[in-house]
């Protein structure tokens, strides 16, 4: 019985959202009791942040605010899910060993639960983004409706591959933590979401060999109505493709290590 | 469906990692450099908790596992309850399994009393509409009253003990896992838990009790197992008389 669990952990935890969104939910209200904006003191200080970083970068790479605003904006929005994914991602199993050592759920059910209430606060984020946008002015790509969807969906389950993946690396070698966290800070710089890839004429590829880059530009060009790439749709699918079957593997692997390594 | 246990040669042995064992630079040290640290590595400190232990439990049996500390009588029980796999080994289990294993882990201190119950009950895998038909029966059993509007780290020691037994207790079980016979509370209280707990195991079709109490093992079970060192020194059935 046990040894059917690892194997069928990714989907039996997939599939037991009631409990992963419940208590998803719950850790936001927990966050953010007492406090009369909520989640909403997310948006506001991301909104600040990019108001701030937009009037200083759009001087310094001399680029016009109007359009670099929304750039950053939807950008930073996103950038900052996937870096708390992956910075949470480490500490998740780690966090939940008391849940793990007393009750016998699927091990992604605390991935999802994670990932999930990071997505939560994403969902907060992009109406308000999508309103500043109206306001500059800037209408969205019609696909949007079939993109933006789809772009979150492949965003939500990459976060819960990466989730299992750092979870369980880091659950075995505690060095993962700090590792990654230096990581997710240097890719900050190295990503498109403060600058555009054009800016680094004949060294873009530097971005463009980013599977991040393309994550954050299959929701940002239909977003802010730039032209959507194909190439960026191939490398986030296939980024979240070959991280699915890598946390499909050291889940069926290493499954049932887990209560012992944490 | 019939309730039962299997345990084939089950052993269960914990990784004893100290710092050095759990960094990624021994590990990558050991590609390279290979022979000495990879010895070292290999060689981590294993304490073997279950020793390849089998038996099997149908329906009706009431199991007292005794045993001086470490013998392995809780590793057993978490076995049973499926946290820990067997390291070898085989186990099977068929049938709704509730553990009282460590009643009082899980609560989240910030939230309300009302709320631990709901969370709880989503663990346990109950739906929503489940959970609203059981939570006024937790709250009449626990005599918190409008307590349980409170976060739960305002809660006296006694009273977070009484919640913790109402939730837990609160269950449909076929297999019963009880890490020693709770004792909650005040005098009242305590007679009112002894009468659930007498009521649970009564339900229930298979109990597993681990105990260091030998009266109240043989007041309660039809079989007792002596584990020492992770190994089974002495497995009986008795006749009650009762």
């Amino acid at each position: 019985m046990t040894q059917l669990l690892a194997k069928n952990d990714v989907k039996k935890g997939l599939s037991a959202y009631t409990i992963w969104s419940i208590l998803g939910w719950h850790d936001i209200r927990q966050r953010y009791r007492r406090s009369i904006l909520g989640p909403f003191w997310f948006t506001l200080s991301t909104a600040l942040l990019v108001i701030v970083l937009g009037f200083l970068y759009s001087t310094l790479l001399k680029v016009d605010i109007k359009t670099y605003l929304p750039f950053l904006g939807v950008g930073l929005v996103v950038w900052q899910f996937i870096s708390t994914v992956i910075n949470e991602g480490t500490t998740v199993l780690i966090g939940s060993q008391t849940l793990i050592k007393q009750i016998n759920l699927p091990i992604t059910v605390h991935v999802c639960r994670e990932v999930w209430r990071n997505f939560i606060i994403l969902l907060h984020s992009l109406p308000t983004l999508i309103l500043m946008l109206l306001l500059f002015g800037i209408w969205p790509h019609w696909s949007i409706f079939l993109l933006l969807p789809l772009g979150l969906l492949l965003l939500f389950l990459n976060g819960i591959w990466i989730g299992i993946i750092l979870g369980i690396l880091s659950a075995r070698f505690r060095d993962i933590t700090p590792i990654v966290t230096n990581l997710t800070q240097i890719a900050f710089f190295l990503t498109p979401v403060m600058w555009s890839p054009e800016i680094l004429e004949s060294r873009a590829w530097v971005a463009l060999w980013n599977p991040l880059y393309h994550s954050i530009e299959v929701i940002r060009a239909p977003l802010i109505g730039s032209p959507i790439l194909l190439e960026s749709w191939i490398w986030s699918l296939a980024f979240c493709v070959v991280n699915g079957f890598i946390a499909q593997w050291l889940m069926k692997r290493y499954r049932n290590r887990i209560a012992y390594w944490i | 469906m019939k309730t039962y246990i299997q345990l084939k040669s089950v052993s269960v042995e914990f990784p004893v990692y100290d710092n050095a064992h759990r960094s990624l630079k021994k590990a990558v040290m050991n590609l390279t450099t290979g022979g000495r640290i990879a010895q070292d590595i290999k060689h981590h400190r294993i304490v073997k908790a279950l020793d390849g232990i089998s038996f099997n439990l149908e329906k009706g049996t009431r199991l007292g596992l005794l045993g001086h500390n470490g013998s392995g009588k809780t590793t057993l029980l978490r076995v049973l309850s499926g946290v820990y796999a067997p390291t070898s080994g085989k186990l099977i289990t068929q049938g709704r399994i509730a553990s009282l294993l460590d009643v009082s882990m899980g609560l989240d201190p910030d939230a309300t009393g009302f709320e631990n119950i709901y969370l709880r009950g989503v663990l346990e895998g109950l739906k929503p509409k489940d959970i609203r038909n059981k939570i006024d029966d937790i709250a009449n059993f626990s005599e918190l009253g409008d307590f349980l509007n409170f976060p739960v780290r305002t809660y006296s020691s006694g009273m977070m003990i009484r919640l913790a037994f109402a939730i837990s207790t609160s269950i449909n079980a076929e297999i019963l896992l009880m890490d020693e016979w709770l004792s909650v509370g005040d005098a009242s209280f305590n007679a009112k838990a002894t009468r659930r707990l007498n009521y649970l195991v009564k339900k229930a079709s298979i109990l597993v009790i681990a105990s260091h109490d030998e009266d109240l093992i043989n007041k309660t079970c039809n079989r007792i197992m002596h584990l020492e060192h992770g190994n089974i020194v002495s497995d009986e059935k008795i006749k009650r008389t009762k």
